[in-house]
């Protein structure tokens, strides 16, 4: 699904933000991506939803080294990545509804699929009633409901979450995790940056942890264990 | 107009969050929405106008050389080549000669020999109605409309004419009429730079409010493209944008000149004078002109698509 061989990345002229990371995900995996703030979670997200190249190093999606395919393949690769992002990046002048059809509509799906499958996700994050307010009417944790929402209504084969559960209650973060792990059963491949130790314990996936731009595998739980072997 | 753009345009409002119709950036809300409409609208005014003189001068020129095509004047010197003065019944012997020599001719179409109250006519402007003829040498003139004005054939008129008498001279009008149809080719032409300017102005200044735009909307565009959005998906909805803009301002702008034509129509009484054609168009002038808005638009769908695919192409 993602390999990445000797990848560094730097912005400008400016130092290494990562440097020589290597690991591979493979299809239906979960994994935290967690690591104190300012390691790189961020930019290796970025290098991941294909938002930035590597100043070095090979990057494989879905089986195909990314610096090889034109824009019209990159494009159609993004909509196979859904993306919540730490600042979510709603449209502002657009409904709930529209932010979170974007993807469908995007991809070219019908109208009529599109209305049925946003308003269905919607009542399920519990915005059903304010899908024709805008966002910035919304509080911070119904902004990252969006925002999540958003992220997976066109079925992604790969979720990447930058802090999806931060500005949340726990209760709910909770079954934003379920509904992630949902979609895991059904083949999505996710990665999720975060700080919380307490999600990281109870959902217990392998996590690759970034410090200092490095990248290093904790594997203190019996799910990495057996799990570990398609990460270095 | 708010109707029926929006039907053009698929039932997609500028900027409206709501269930039905969408524009997945807020164009509308931009800064320098209006200046846009409006510096298209004096462009296509001011373009529309260069475009009417272009035209105009085209008629003239037309009306000036169609009145001497084909047209020859044959000029039998009141004074022979040892500086003598010709009598009348010798220039109205060579006249006869020259008549004769050339009225076989299947090239010639008419001929006319100029009396002395047609010759009164033409030198009445300068001397005066009062003006007794007899006291003045004046030469015979000869009036030829022919067929075919080529090399060959006005070669083939001056040696039979040279034949009757080698003084006897055709005008052929080029000397002076070549210098005015020139004068007319080159306003002419400076209306065309100045359209070409015009349009060149109205394309960086498109294609200035589309980066802006651009700009304005960076974080929302790029968020379209990490959606997935193809490029044409972001163009499309710049180019309506611009497209929607430029229509609205060239459709004030060629109204406002239409009027200011209409009115000057007016004023000029729309009559042709001897020397200016009437402000008239043919029915392909007017569909040129009413039709410039059209091409406004093409000319901002274009410029949008090159400067929008040129500023995503800078996206990895």
């Amino acid at each position: 699904m993602i390999k990445f061989e000797h990848v560094g990345l730097r912005y400008g002229i400016g130092p290494e933000v990562l440097s020589d990371i290597n690991f591979t995900l493979e299809p239906g995996s979960f994994h935290f991506l967690t690591g104190p703030s300012g390691a790189g979670k961020t930019s290796i997200m970025s290098l991941m939803y294909l938002g930035r190249k590597p100043t070095r190093g090979l990057v494989t999606m879905f089986g195909r080294n990314i610096n090889d395919m034109d824009r019209a393949q990159l494009c159609a690769l993004r909509q196979k990545i859904g993306v919540v992002f730490q600042e979510f990046r709603l449209l502002s002048h657009l409904s709930v509804f529209d932010n979170v059809a974007l993807p469908m509509r995007i991809s070219g799906h019908r109208e009529s699929e599109v209305k049925s499958n946003v308003d269905e996700l919607l009542e399920w994050v519990g915005l059903g009633d304010y899908k024709n307010a805008l966002p910035l009417t919304l509080s911070g944790g119904q902004q990252q409901r969006v925002a999540i929402a958003r992220s997976v209504i066109a079925r992604p084969k790969l979720l990447l979450a930058d802090e999806p559960t931060g500005n949340l209650d726990e209760n709910i973060g909770f079954r934003l995790m379920h509904l992630f792990e949902q979609l895991n059963r059904m083949g999505t491949t996710i990665v999720i940056a975060t700080h919380s130790q307490n999600i990281m314990d109870r959902f217990g996936h392998p996590r690759l942890v970034l410090e200092a731009g490095h990248l290093h595998v904790h594997d203190n739980s019996n799910w990495v264990q057996k799990n570990i072997e398609g990460v270095y | 107009m708010r109707g029926v753009l929006s039907r053009l345009t698929g039932n997609r409002r500028l900027g409206i969050a709501e269930n039905k119709g969408r524009y997945d950036l807020p164009l509308n809300q931009s800064a320098g929405t209006h200046f846009l409409v409006l510096l298209v609208a004096l462009m296509t005014f001011l373009a529309m106008m260069a475009i009417t003189a272009t035209m105009v001068l085209g008629g003239v020129t037309k009306h000036w050389s169609s009145g001497l095509e084909n047209k020859l004047t044959i000029e039998i010197p009141a004074l022979k080549p040892d500086g003598k003065l010709r009598e009348a019944g010798d220039i109205k012997a060579l006249s006869e000669g020259v008549t004769k020599a050339l009225e076989a001719s299947p090239n010639i179409k008419n001929l006319e020999v100029l009396g002395q109250t047609e010759i009164h006519q033409l030198v009445s402007p300068w001397l005066g109605d009062d003006v007794v003829l007899d006291d003045i040498p004046l030469p015979g003139l000869i009036s030829l409309h022919v067929h075919i004005r080529d090399d060959e054939k006005l070669a083939q008129i001056e040696k039979a004419v040279k034949e009757v008498a080698p003084d006897i001279r055709v005008d052929t009008h080029e000397s002076w009429l070549d210098d005015i149809l020139r004068l007319a080719r080159t306003m002419k032409l400076s209306s065309l730079v100045v359209t070409l300017i015009i349009t060149l102005t109205t394309v960086t200044a498109i294609a200035g409010a589309i980066r802006s735009r651009m700009a304005e909307h960076k974080a929302d565009i790029e968020l379209l493209h990490l959606m997935g959005a193809s490029d044409l998906y972001i163009t499309r909805q710049l180019r309506r944008h611009a497209v929607v803009l430029t229509l609205k301002g060239s459709v004030f702008g060629a109204g406002a000149a239409i009027l200011i034509l209409f009115a000057l129509s007016l004023m000029s009484g729309g009559a042709e004078t001897g020397l200016l054609p009437g402000l008239s168009f043919s029915a392909a002038q007017i569909i040129f002109l009413a039709v410039l808005p059209l091409f406004a638009g093409i000319i901002a769908s274009y410029t949008a698509r090159f400067t929008v695919l040129r500023v995503l192409g800078q996206m990895p």
